[in-house]
């Protein structure tokens, strides 16, 4: 997710520090009714941020931990085999991120590999995973 | 909000001939991420009659969600306006930064009328039957539009039907490239899969409004869709690429199967067959409707970026970046996941 709740709160205080209503009262309502969304979202994240994060590199490591062992291609092998070990430094939003972004990034290699072996059941195993990050990752504004 | 009242005053009195032209009620109104929109009222009198009209000013923001062509848009509004369609009257297009510090067009104002929501489930109520069947035979007539024959035979896009579908992947994959500032393993995922299942050629080569959805056309009290806006991603390409969109779950999409919060989905597609004189081949059209999530994946990115960044720090970027990005990506993973069983 970008942008981060850090650089939400801090545009914010911005935007509204700029005076939302100078530019008329219609859109003055509207401005207000989008920052009322993101304050919302940005609260949930608050909640729930960490533990998103957490669960998916535990997930993906996992998955890395599971399929490794069937790619004949040496080098990424041994770096999907590194990433299945590896852990996350601190539950810090900033430590989570870095540790995710390596994490994706190597996910999508695992990801053309198996599409480009034809291995059909690696990118089942894929695309569950996405699929449950992607659902993890849906924002509701709604209780 | 004065000053710039005194400006498109002085603007409109040389453009319109209009010496006595005087501005009112200028406000600005939310309407489009990509300009800033004013509505305001200019009185004048010609010919000993008192004139008062409301028009609509789009100026380009500092910085925009998706870098746009003014001049496609105002074209458009043209091409479509004459053309009998619900578009608004253009009035005026400057492109210099003299008048009002950045370009700028202005149009008619559409009075009395209300856009629905993306957030509503039930954006038309007891009217979503009648709105959904012009919903989509608007679009099926600017499908139906000879390009050339209205003067847009020219606008940016694919000109050869075996192209259409690649030309828009190329489009949105460069925007994702420059971009995307964190991994985004669905997008590209989808990527890939757009480029290894090629649709169809598309069956004639459209004007293609590029936003044509719920929330981008205004509705009087009784339901009758009175202007089809923002035309600011117009091109030339396969018309399906609209229907896709115009179909996508991210608009009012509480019921899949009513999509954009009016007609069944069957109804839709046979409502636009009809008017548009084309068929929607259901591969054909499963792959435009991926590529429109992708598609729009690539636009929230964007926004989210702008946001960050500082360069528009209006919420609706934030907002976009953030909601809009995961209801997509959760589509694009639930639709490739099929693809191969999971």
């Amino acid at each position: 997710m970008k942008p981060e709740v850090g650089t939400i709160l801090g545009l914010t205080v911005q935007k509204l520090a700029m005076g939302i209503g100078d530019e008329g009262a219609p859109f003055a309502q509207g401005t207000v009714g989008l920052l009322a969304s993101v304050l919302t979202l940005s609260a949930k994240e608050y909640e729930r941020g960490a533990d998103i994060r957490f669960t998916e590199n535990r997930e993906i490591r996992a998955l890395f931990a599971e399929l490794a062992p069937s790619v004949v291609d040496v080098t990424l092998r041994e770096d999907l085999l590194a990433a299945s070990v590896a852990s996350d430094p601190s539950l810090r939003i900033s430590d989570l991120n870095e540790g995710n972004y390596a994490l994706r990034r190597l996910l999508t290699r695992l990801q053309i590999y198996a599409e480009e072996h034809g291995a059909l059941e690696a990118q089942k195993r894929i695309w569950a995973v996405l699929k449950a990050l992607a659902q993890r990752r849906l924002v509701q504004l709604g209780p | 909000m004065k000053e710039l009242a005194d400006k498109l005053a002085a603007y409109l009195r040389v453009k319109l001939a209009a010496p006595d032209l005087t501005v009112h009620d200028l406000a600005r109104i939310p309407g489009g991420a990509s300009r800033e929109t004013y509505r305001f009222r200019a009185r004048h009198v010609v010919g000993g009659k008192k004139l008062d009209r409301g028009l609509i000013l789009r100026r380009d923001p500092v910085a925009s969600l998706i870098e746009t062509e003014r001049t496609t848009e105002y074209r458009a509004y043209d091409a479509f306006h004459k053309l009998g369609l619900p578009v608004p009257e253009p009035i005026a297009l400057e492109l210099g930064s003299a008048a009002l510090e950045r370009p700028f067009f202005i149009m008619a104002e559409v009075e009395n009328c209300a856009p629905g929501s993306i957030m509503n489930t039930e954006p038309y109520g007891e009217h979503r039957q009648k709105v959904g069947e012009q919903f989509y035979t608007v679009l099926g007539k600017i499908a139906a539009a000879d390009p050339g024959a209205i003067g847009l035979g020219d606008f940016e896009g694919a000109k050869n039907v075996n192209h259409a579908a690649m030309h828009e992947v190329a489009r949105w994959e460069k925007v994702i490239d420059e971009d995307e500032r964190e991994p985004q393993p669905i997008v590209r995922a989808a990527l890939r899969w757009l480029k290894r299942n090629p649709p169809p050629p598309a069956q004639k080569i459209s004007v293609v409004h590029g936003d044509y959805r719920t929330g981008n056309f205004l509705i009087d009290d009784g339901g009758t869709i009175r202007a089809v806006l923002d035309w600011e991603m117009s091109h030339l390409g396969d018309p399906l690429e609209d229907l896709g969109w115009a179909i996508d779950p991210l608009w009012a999409g509480a019921d899949p199967a009513r999509p954009g919060g009016m007609i069944p989905r069957a109804d839709a597609i046979r409502t636009w067959e009809e008017a548009s004189g084309l068929k929607a081949d259901h591969k054909a059209l499963h792959w435009w409707e991926i590529f429109a999530s992708l598609k729009g994946t690539a636009i929230w990115i964007s926004a989210a970026l702008e946001y960050a960044d500082g360069r528009n720090i209006d919420p609706i970027n934030a907002f976009s970046g953030w909601y809009c990005l995961s209801v997509h990506n959760k589509v694009l993973a639930e639709r490739l996941a099929a693809e191969v069983g999971a």
